[in-house]
């Protein structure tokens, strides 16, 4: 099978989809109720798509091609909502989050779609353990081999990305130690991980047909990499977001991607190596363990320093870039953020620490989804 | 020496360590709730069917032979048992009320209404049909509108339901059983009376509903002040609950009052001053599970000294059926706008088909307050409710497969072989 061509798009254009969990308002256990909120949601003309996931108590909202995080957020907000409307008819609520904290992966249901059944057919339980919530951004490239230059750089950020939208501390009713416990749900996955080092189209597609030729693979979409190009769309998917507690973060998030994308494009700051990737799983691992807390291995000097001051470092590095695409007000939410140390799954311990039960840390975080908190 | 001897030498060697005991009864009952435990694990395990089901049998047989453990009309501890049983799972029910639903989509409160009215009014007209005077059917009409939320809550326990159907069923069962007890339990005072204006048919009812609203509010402030340094997760937080609604039905019941309204008051009230989510569900535990375990099988043992005669099975049938139809007819009516689908509607109808304790304390109400025309209700009721306590948790089960809002596979478990991934 061959891999499809790379479609063309707009250089720094954007796309978000965010994963959201639909949770009764009894126990605020998760719910099975995709099929009825995509129902409703059908009824109502927003920007974007809502479309169902794995299993019935998830479902996927996106935006349009967006030109920058307020063009994201003008999207998002119309979308949230219609959400919220429609879940205040059928008596549930959604909440972000990278996990919900207390849900029982055994007790949860298959999405009716002949994706999905297969899926659970090849993957057993960890379909129903693939009960996560993340949010991709897609970034426009201008051909292909940008974007396998981009994405080979932007890896290098993986751990900025997960330490700034960590919000998955609690699994099973468990604090599980991490900020982002989400993504070792998604390191199970055989095909999960990193992009094979390459940076021409080519390669790459001669690649994909090896792979096909295997059998194991079928199309992109069977690849779970932390990043991966998305030739039909013309862009490149960065998929290691947990999904924010808000809308509003979640486009900052894509603010953030957008610049250091506009950074890389104009000004070709570094060469990505293959030796880039020799710290990767372990700044992977920091910044999942310990948020923004981690420590920071620079691939290209091997110098250790926390990852929040390098977080600090790239948004300042940025400024210029964000201020050209009408994100400083973005980056300066995260900037603030950062600063004070906080991040969604610190507000989750907080409120667990202060409530003591999960069910109602779950209930405040569906209140913050609203704009409540 | 022969077997005799031996036996009365035996006995009297025994005799000097024979000392006062809870008695006969007390043995009894603990074997007939043992056997109730046995059978609702086997027809769960064996037959697929839902545990309610095993305890209604085992309590319709023992009915059926004569045990005198509970003589209709209800009185003394079997009545407060029940009506405790009755309490403690409508106060959950209350819980789950989600008042702000309304709000957000009245068309749902329409559906309630509609389907209560419906019920009410078909039953009325096909006992009529039949023959049967006002003063018999009005009470089996107010009767029929109760979807028992108690066996609806044990379906769901057992299917590990949740989905859409679910709620609204549970949610429409706890809104039809708080207009049939405010309503039952006021008629049941005003049956050998005849009220001439609108004020005296209304009088009662506004005792009934102020009774238990004082009464639930009261419980609804001392659970909510308790909540304020108690954990919900807490097991005393669950003993607390439980002492509490005891204490409420014991005295709703001495002023007249209905004790599961005011539970189910109570329970509604403490969501609204406390919205936070409940844990006591998972606390409450084997000690709620043995007290509703005790209600169905009393329920059963008291539906079964009923007079089963073949009019009487041609009058009963045909209340079920009318009950069903206009239950369906109601939902499915002031469906469009609630936000459900057709199949949801028609099998939320479905699902409310149970009848049980609430039924039976409203006509064990009648019956106490007229027991001339209790026995005429009584002859109609206790069938009814007896077979809708069996098929009506069978029926609310189909429909939770139906809408795949079932957790487990509806094969009987012992003969499952492999978890059912797939809706």
């Amino acid at each position: 099978m061959q891999l499809e061509p790379f479609n063309r798009s707009e250089a720094l254009s954007l796309g978000v989809e965010l994963e959201l969990q639909l949770v009764n308002t009894h126990d605020y256990d998760l719910a099975p109720y995709a099929e009825d909120m995509l129902r409703l949601m059908a009824q109502t003309p927003l920007p974007g798509s809502v479309v169902p996931e794995m299993t019935s108590s998830m479902i996927e909202i996106s935006t349009d091609i967006c030109h920058s995080a307020e063009d994201v957020i003008r999207q998002l907000t119309p979308i949230r909502e219609a959400l919220i409307r429609n879940a205040d008819k059928l008596n549930i609520a959604v909440v972000g989050g990278g996990t919900h904290a207390f849900q029982q992966w055994h007790e949860r249901r298959i999405y009716d779609k002949p994706r999905f059944r297969e899926l659970s057919e090849l993957y057993g339980y960890l379909s129903k353990q693939f009960t996560i919530f993340g949010q991709h951004v897609h970034i426009g490239c201008p051909d292909a081999d940008a974007a396998l230059l981009m994405l080979h750089r932007m890896s290098r950020y993986i751990p900025h990305f997960i330490a700034l939208s960590a919000s998955s501390p609690f699994v099973q009713g468990q604090d599980t130690q991490f900020d982002s416990a989400r993504l070792n749900s998604v390191f199970a996955f055989p095909l999960s991980g990193r992009a094979p080092f390459t940076l021409s189209w080519k390669e790459f597609e001669a690649y994909f047909e090896r792979m096909t030729r295997t059998g194991v693979v079928r199309s992109m979409k069977d690849f779970y990499w932390d990043i991966r190009p998305k030739p039909e769309f013309g862009t490149i998917e960065i998929r290691v977001f947990d999904t924010p507690l808000t809308v509003e973060r979640a486009a900052a998030l894509a603010g953030y991607v957008q610049s250091l994308a506009a950074w890389f494009l104009q000004e070709q700051p570094f060469e990505p190596t293959e030796d880039d990737y020799l710290v990767y799983t372990y700044n992977r691992f920091q910044a999942c363990r310990f948020g923004l807390d981690a420590v920071y291995v620079d691939p290209a000097t091997g110098q250790h320093m926390p990852l929040r001051d390098h977080i600090l470092m790239t948004m300042t590095q940025l400024e210029w870039h964000s201020e050209a695409l009408n994100a400083t007000r973005a980056l300066g939410e995260l900037r603030t953020s950062v600063e004070a140390n906080r991040n969604d799954a610190r507000w989750l311990r907080e409120k667990q620490g202060k409530e003591r039960l999960l069910a109602e840390v779950v209930r405040q975080a569906a209140l913050r989804f609203r704009g409540g908190s | 020496m022969n077997l005799t001897n031996f036996i009365n030498e035996m006995l009297g060697f025994w005799s000097e360590w024979l000392r006062p005991s809870a008695g006969l009864p007390t043995v009894l009952w603990s074997l007939l709730l043992a056997a109730a435990a046995v059978s609702g694990h086997v027809v769960q395990r064996y037959l697929g069917f839902p545990k309610v089901v095993g305890y209604s049998m085992v309590g319709a047989v023992f009915g059926f032979a004569g045990f005198e453990g509970a003589i209709w009309p209800l009185r003394g501890i079997s009545l407060f048992l029940l009506e405790l049983g009755a309490a403690v799972v409508l106060f959950e029910a209350g819980g789950r009320l989600p008042l702000r639903w309304f709000r957000h989509n009245p068309m749902v409160l329409v559906q309630s209404l509609l389907e209560a009215t419906l019920t009410y009014f078909g039953v009325l007209w096909m006992l009529r049909l039949l023959g049967l005077p006002d003063p018999v059917a009005n009470p089996i009409a107010l009767m029929a509108i109760v979807a028992s939320p108690a066996v609806l809550s044990r379906v769901i326990m057992d299917t590990r339901a949740s989905g859409p159907v679910t709620e609204r069923a549970m949610t429409l069962a706890t809104l039809n059983t708080f207009y049939a007890l405010a309503l039952g339990y006021a008629q049941a005072g005003l049956i050998e009376r005849a009220p001439q204006t609108l004020l005296q048919k209304l009088y009662p009812v506004a005792v009934v509903l102020g009774l238990s609203f004082v009464i639930g509010g009261i419980l609804a402030l001392a659970l909510r002040m308790a909540l304020r340094f108690m954990s919900p997760t807490s097991e005393n937080t669950s003993i607390l609950l439980l002492a509490l609604i005891a204490a409420g039905a014991a005295l709703t019941a001495h002023f007249g009052g209905s004790a599961p309204l005011a539970a189910l008051v109570g329970g509604v009230l403490l969501k609204t001053l406390n919205p936070k989510p409940w844990a006591w569900q998972r606390q409450l535990g084997t000690a709620a599970s043995l007290l509703t375990m005790l209600m169905f099988v009393l329920v059963s043992m008291v539906a079964a000294q009923a007079d089963w005669t073949l009019p009487v099975a041609s009058v009963v049938l045909a209340v079920i059926g009318i009950r069903l139809f206009a239950k369906i007819a109601g939902v499915a009516i002031a469906n469009p706008g609630s936000g459900a689908s057709w199949n949801q509607a028609f099998w939320v109808g479905c699902a409310m088909s149970p009848l049980s304790s609430i039924a039976l304390l409203i006509a064990s109400n009648f019956t106490t307050a007229s027991p001339l025309l209790g026995t005429m209700i009584t002859q109609v009721a206790l069938p009814s409710i007896l077979l809708m306590e069996v098929l009506g948790a069978v029926l609310a089960t189909v429909a939770i497969h139906a809408v795949g809002e079932s957790s487990v596979p509806w094969a009987p478990q012992a003969f499952s072989t492999t978890e059912d991934t797939q809706r």
